[in-house]
Formats: structure tokens, sequence, C-alpha cells
């Protein structure tokens, strides 16, 4: 039976090949538009009939902005003249970026001796040498360096900004600064060229060398120094004088600084069983939280000098400092308290389980598993902080803002409001920007989650 | 930091003395750091009032609310509620207070709406979209309010044209130019009460037949339209009711007369140019709230909806949104304080608002810093905790009923 099947089968099988050899059919074409630039046009920007009327629209909208942009700024621009009709005469639908650049010391400096500039430049690039450390992977000692940034450097910049005569003590405590200084960049050249921090080289030599020993050597460099900068008197530049992305970076710098220790402290204390503590700091946290930033200003403006002994008087930016350090502290609480509440419960029990008292938890078990989980909502307060000092230019201080304010007021320029401004928003731009981006960078970097 | 290392109370033993047992006790510690934190605050209490007593009889200050009922003397550019310059300053509170609820309100509604559409734009398979409302939300959110608000005002609204070359939009419904904004206000008559009436009768209509509607489709499962019935209610029935009573409603067109526009619903440019940079700023925030929102519903809820059966709109409205709202609405309202609070920059471009009329011009006037600063900050602290309770409440009721 079965060999009757098979053949009949082979039979028709036979006749079919003979009729019609087997030809493959060649292989068929991808469909059409599926890869390459072509396809992915029509995936994101011409899917439907109503995104391809959307993507003309805007498309034309933004050629058009863009073209025009690039007539009024640059092409039809004018970068050489003395005044506002100067510009309007030589092209009167360009931009007239001449202001802008006759002013670009005064949006840095303000009205900042000019033949003092040379300080708020050092103290700019010192700050930037002794971050450095900070952001290079290769470099092993970052702690330290960075509380010597964040304890000495103020120290040292308010006399360099300032000037002034100082005595003994402000000698010596500006001192440490540049000592603290020149140690980190000690620290940093060996680093990078020999590959080792100071204390490791100093093990290589001599043996174990104990921190006492380091110690000494940082306190014989600040002697050394002392001595040196007791030499140095520089120039009085009244605060009234100061300005411009200067101002800005000093009322933001210090607000930082003090903000993230005052604020760990104020979440710390409201988290704590204390009834006293904690309501004393619900209360400061809560009333700088509801008030507009604008109000505490006019707060320290108005209210600071009745408060003040006689004789005692504390110039304008101190008290816009004040008002955004206090502001800043109370935001920052909130961000702490946040970190310390995403803090398991289990961590506190093991952490008593071990035996560690609250200081000790607090310290070394809950404060660094929060500030990590902290760091990008530190930056982006750190954000707002630097967006919200533009706010001193309302109590009359001239920070960047104010400056650029002050040039479309001046005689000269009086009207040239776009140019300016368009230079301020692109330097809070670049600012903010960064920061955002590093944060982000961070939050990538720190996370530890599986996934 | 000196805190000992207890291993447990029984290894301490007699060998310890009382005190430093005692000092070893985290209750009678506690209650050493209170006493010693209360006793700093007592003492800088006294310190600050005694200092400020003594300055401010120093400069012959008084102190006291009893310049509320005097005269202010000064007038204002633009109040919603009646004012002259003869009024009491406790009227300019008013009046500040009123300005800065008015264009905080406008703000949050434009803000969200616009707020919500750049969200979603941010997330359209459009990759032009896309990336223009991602430019939009960093570039704003990257530059300080302050700035924003002067290029508004400085940068546009000033340079409008006069009176005389005004922009007339939608034939002259509203007018634009360097004296402010105009629209063609309604005037309603004596009659128009009854109207009101028809509509609010109307909404209540409306909300008990959607009522209905759930309870049969609770019910039955079948959801029955109520869409005609509501269109009667909510239209048809006020338009008859108004044409009935007579059409008690007149148009007040702006019309030039004389330098200036006069008649009609005005704002000045200050007001404008807060308003809109308002707007555009919490917007772009608004929007990255409102993409993280819709981002954190996973995908496995819209997958699950579709698999039973239910169309994208029905997922849209009954899986995605109002999951996503749930993430949306807390930072929200958030951001709604904030625009409350932002509102007070109106004092760099003039527009009386509360910050400008009272903590500026009531307190150069009067000169009661005290009182004046802490009235102002009291009433940002009621808009504000009035605000977080309201939150509190709605975090309350849509917390997920974890068992």
């Amino acid at each position: 039976m079965s060999d009757m099947h098979s053949e009949t089968d082979m039979a028709k099988a036979g006749v079919t090949k003979d009729a019609e050899p087997f030809n493959p059919k060649p292989a068929r074409l991808p469909p059409g538009l599926s890869v390459g630039p072509l396809a992915w046009m029509k995936q994101n920007l011409f899917a439907t009939w109503l995104d391809t009327i959307i993507t003309i629209i805007c498309a034309v909208i933004i050629f058009m902005l863009v073209r025009h942009l690039v007539t009024w700024g640059i092409l039809d621009s004018v970068w050489d003249a003395a005044n506002r009709r100067e510009c309007m005469n030589k092209s009167p639908e360009g931009a007239c970026w001449a202001g802008p650049r006759l002013w670009f010391h005064q949006f840095i400096y303000g009205l900042y001796n000019v033949d003092e500039r040379w300080r708020v430049n050092i103290g700019f690039f010192v700050l930037v040498a002794w971050m450095v450390p900070l952001f290079l992977s290769r470099v092993t000692v970052k702690l330290p360096t960075a509380a010597g940034l964040v304890l000495t450097y103020p120290l040292f910049t308010s006399y360099l900004f300032y000037g002034g005569e100082k005595g003994m003590l402000w000698t010596i405590v500006s001192a440490l600064g540049i000592a603290c200084f020149i140690w980190a960049m000690i620290n940093l050249l060996l680093e990078l060229f020999a590959g080792k921090p100071l204390g490791k080289l100093l093990e290589q030599k001599f043996g174990m060398i104990s921190l006492k020993s380091r110690m000494l050597l940082l306190l014989a460099l600040w002697a050394a120094v002392s001595i040196v900068w007791s030499g140095v008197e520089l120039e009085v530049v009244r605060t009234v004088r100061w300005g411009g992305l200067f101002v800005t970076l000093v009322v933001a710098g210090i607000g930082i600084t003090f903000a993230l220790p005052a604020g760990i402290v104020l979440a710390l204390g409201r988290r704590s069983k204390l009834p006293l503590i904690r309501i004393v700091c619900v209360v400061f946290i809560e009333v700088f939280r509801s008030v507009p930033l604008i109000t505490v200003l006019f707060m320290a403006t108005t209210m600071v000098p009745l408060f003040l002994p006689e004789g005692v008087t504390f110039d304008k930016l101190l008290r816009a400092i004040i008002a955004v350090c206090l502001f800043a502290a109370a935001y920052m609480a909130e961000v702490v308290r946040g970190g310390l509440q995403s803090i398991p419960r289990g961590q506190y029990e093991a952490a008593a389980a071990m035996g560690l008292g609250y200081w000790r938890t607090t310290g070394l078990i809950i404060m660094p598993q929060a500030l990590k989980l902290m760091i990008p909502n530190i930056l982006s307060n750190f954000i707002g902080l630097f967006k919200d000092t533009t706010l001193v230019a309302i109590i009359g201080l001239f920070d960047l803002l104010g400056m650029v304010q002050a040039m479309s007021e001046a005689t000269d320029w009086i009207g040239l409001v776009d140019e300016p401004y368009l230079f301020a928003a692109l330097v809070y731009f670049i600012g903010c920007f960064a920061m955002s981006r590093y944060a982000r960078h961070l939050e990538n970097k720190l996370s530890t989650e599986h996934r | 930091m000196n805190s000992p290392v207890r291993v447990g109370n029984t290894t301490h033993g007699p060998e310890r003395s009382r005190l430093s047992r005692m000092a070893s006790d985290p209750k009678i510690r506690g209650w050493v750091a209170q006493a010693v934190v209360g006793t700093l605050i007592v003492l800088a209490g006294y310190y600050l009032v005694s200092q400020t007593i003594y300055n401010m009889e120093k400069r012959g200050l008084t102190a006291g609310f009893d310049f509320l009922s005097s005269t202010a003397g000064f007038s204002i550019g633009f109040h919603l509620i009646d004012y002259q310059p003869t009024d009491t300053f406790s009227r300019v509170f008013l009046v500040g207070v009123v300005n800065t609820l008015f264009v905080s309100v406008i703000a949050i509604i434009f803000a969200t709406l616009f707020g919500f559409v750049m969200g979603i734009a941010r997330l359209s398979h459009n990759w032009l979209i896309a990336r223009l409302a991602a430019t939009y939300v960093e570039v704003v959110r990257n530059t300080p309010l302050l700035l924003q608000i002067f290029v508004w005002y400085l940068g546009v609204f000033t340079l409008l044209p006069p009176p005389k070359q005004a922009f007339e939009l939608v034939f002259g419904v509203f007018v634009l130019n360097n004296r402010g904004f105009y629209a063609t206000a309604a005037v309603p008559g004596e009659l128009f009460w009854i109207t009101g009436i028809a509509i609010i009768a109307g909404l209540a209509l409306t909300f008990m037949f959607r009522r209905s509607a759930r309870a049969q489709q609770e019910a039955t499962g079948d959801a029955p339209s109520y869409a005609w019935k509501a269109l009667a209610v909510l239209v048809a029935a006020p338009a008859a009711v108004f044409v009935l009573t007579g059409a008690p409603l007149s148009w007040e067109v702006p019309t030039l007369k004389g330098f200036n526009y006069q008649g009609g619903w005005a704002v000045p440019p200050p007001f404008l140019a807060l308003l809109i940079a308002l707007t555009v700023y919490t917007s772009a925030f608004i929007a990255e709230i409102v993409r993280a929102g819709i981002q954190s519903v996973g995908k496995g809820q819209t997958e699950a909806a579709l698999s039973l059966g239910l169309p994208r709109s029905r997922t849209l409205k009954l899986v995605v949104i109002p999951q996503a709202m749930r993430a949306i609405i807390p930072p929200l309202i958030s951001q709604y304080l904030n625009i409350v609070k932002n509102s007070s920059l109106a004092v760099a471009i003039a527009y009386p608002d509360l910050v400008g009329l009272w903590m500026q011009t009531s307190l150069n006037q009067a000169g009661r810093a005290i009182e004046i600063v802490a009235t102002t900050m009291l009433f940002y602290m009621v808009v504000s905790l009035s605000i977080s309770g309201l939150l509190n409440i709605y975090n309350r009721r849509v917390q997920l009923q974890e068992r």
C-alpha cells in the first residue's frame, strides 16, 4: 500500500517538476521608506496629515525667526558706535552691539575701581582653580579640598575684594584661605604628575606620617603666608562700587555656601523629637518659604537698621546677602528633609542596633545616604537661587541685571533694551543650563539602582 | 559628637556617678538642649525688641496700627475696587491684595492651559514639535523671571504704538497700544440677573443629569448620553430667558477720545507684561510637571487597558489621565503658589500689587516698617497655608489605599 502511494506521489511530483522547474522568487524589496533619513522624516515629521501641516507651519516660523535673528543680530548689526544715535544712523534695523560692548566691563565688575579689577579676576581664578580638583576623577583627595574651599575661600576673598587696613587678626584669618589654596594646588599638581597626594608621598619617603604632622606642615605654611601677607595692603573698594556679574556671583555664592549647612541643621531640627527645637525650626522654615523673596529683601532693608545698636551699620549689600541666606536656608531645609524622609526606617533601626547614638547615626549612616539622594535637588535649588539673586536689583543693588537696567537708562544708550537684556539672558542661561545638565549627569552617575 | 556608645542599660553599673549617668540620659540631654535654645531665643528676642524700641524712640518713630485709618493721599494707577486718594491706608492694603490676587488668578489659568499644551507637546511623536517644546522649556526655565518681566515690559509693551496708531483687533473689540490693553465690556442691564439665575439653574440641572447617568451606568452598565439635555438647559434655556427679558446687556466699545481710549475694560502695560511673563515662566515648569506625570504612568497600564478592548480615547480618559493627575496635581498646586509669590516682582515694573503699594509706597508714606512688613508677610502666609491645606486634603483623598 505504502509503495503504491509513494509511486503515485512520485509520479505526480515528477509531472509537476518537469513542467515547471523550481524557481525561487526574488527577495522582496524592503517596504518603501523604512530605513534611512527619508524614513525617519516620514515617521517623525510627516506621519499623518495633521503632522505634515504642523511641521510645515513650524518650519516656516522657525525659518523666518532665524532669518530675522541673523539679519538683525549679525548682518545688520553695529559693533562700533559711541551712543545709540550713532548706531541708529549706521543701521536703523540692526542690533546695536556697540552698547553692550562698551559696557561689558561694567556688566562684569560694576563700578569696581578700574585699577583694582585684577582683584576680582584673581578671586575668580582662584575659585576656578580650587574647583578643578573636585571635578577631576584622577584626584583622590576631594573632601578636604572641598571643605577648605567652602570654609576658607570666603575668608580670603572678603579681604581681597574689600581691601582696607587689616589688623593682626584679619591678616591671620585671611592668610588661612591662601594657605589652604596653596596646599590644595600642591596636592593637585602632585596627584596629576606624581599620581599621589602629598600625604601618600611623604609616607613613602619617611614612613608612616600622622595626620598631626600633616597639620603641622599646613600650620607652617599658614604662618609663612601670614608673614608675607601682612606686608600687603589693598585699597578699599566700598561695596557701593561693587556690581555686575561679580555681585551676582558674590550673593549667589554666599547664599549657596550658607544655605546647605543651615538647611541641614534646620531639617534635622524639624525632625527632632524635642518639641521646642522642632517648633522653632518649623516656624522658621514655613515663614520664609511662604513669603516671596522680595518681601524678605524689603524687610532686610527697612527693618534691620532698627535692630542694630547705635553706630553699627550694615551696608545694603550685606543686608541683601543676609536676606538671601535666610531665604535659601529655608528652601534648602525642605530639600534636605525630602532626602532624610527617603531613608528607610531600617537604616535608623540598624544604626540603633549597632549602638550608635543620634549624632553618629545621623553623621555616619543617614546623612551620607540622604545627601547623595539630594544632590540633584540641591543643584536645582542652587539654580533657583542663582536666578533669584536678580531680585537684589529691585532694592537698588547693581547686580548683572541692575547694571543692564542702568545701561538702558543711561543717557547715551537710553531705550536700548533688547541687546543688553539678551546679553544678560545669555549669561544666566549658560550658568543655569550648565548646572542643570551637571545635575542630570550626577544623578545618573550616583544612581546605584540596578536597571 | 561626644555621645558615649551605649551597649545596654545593664552595663552602666554603679561605678558611674549619678551626674555622668544623667549626662548620657537622652531625656535629660533633650531638656537641657531645649532650655539652652529657649533661653537663647528669649534673649535674642528681648535684645531685638528693646533695641528696636530704643532706636524708634531715638528717631521719633511711633508704632501701632492707627495709621490704617488715616488718609493715604496718593493715587493708584490701576485698581479693581473703588479707590480715591482720600481713602485710608487700609483701603490701599485691600487694593493691593485684590490686584495681587487678580493677576495671579489670571496667570494661573493661562499658565495651566499653556503648560499642559507644552507638556503634551514635549511628548509628541512629531520630532519638530517635541524639540520646539523642549527648547522653550529649557530657555524659559533657565533665565530669571525678573529679566523676562523687564524684557516683556521694556522690550514689548512700551514699544507699542501710541493710542492714535493703536492696534485694533477683531474689528475694534480689542485695542492694544502703549497705554494698555482695552477690551469691549459687557454691561449687564437691570433684568440681567434673571439670565444669571437661568445659567446657574442650568449648571445645577446638568450636574444632576450627570449624576443620574452615572448611577444608571453603575447599575446597568449602559452609559446614557445626556449631551442634548445638557445643551438645552445650559445654552438654550438661558438664551431664551435672555431674549424674553429684552436682552438686558449693552456693549461698551473702547473708542479713541482725545489722547486716549475711553470705555470698555482696560488693563495697563505693566499688568500685561507681568501676566505674560508669569504665564510663560510658570508654564515651562508646568510643562515639565505634566510630562513627568504622564511618563510616570506605566506602559503596562496603557497596554492592559487596550487589551481589555478600551479604545484609545477611553484609555487616555479612564486610565492614563486619572493616574497621571495624581502625580501632576501636588507640584502643580505648588506652582500656583509660586505664581502668587512671584507676582510680587510687579514692584519692579510699577504694577500696583500688594508689595508695590504696601511695602513700597505706603511704607514710604507712613513709615511704619514693622507693621507693614508684618502684614504683608501675613497675607502671603495666609495664602500659602490655605493652598497647602487644600493640597493636603487632596493628597489624603487620592492616596492609594494600600493593603
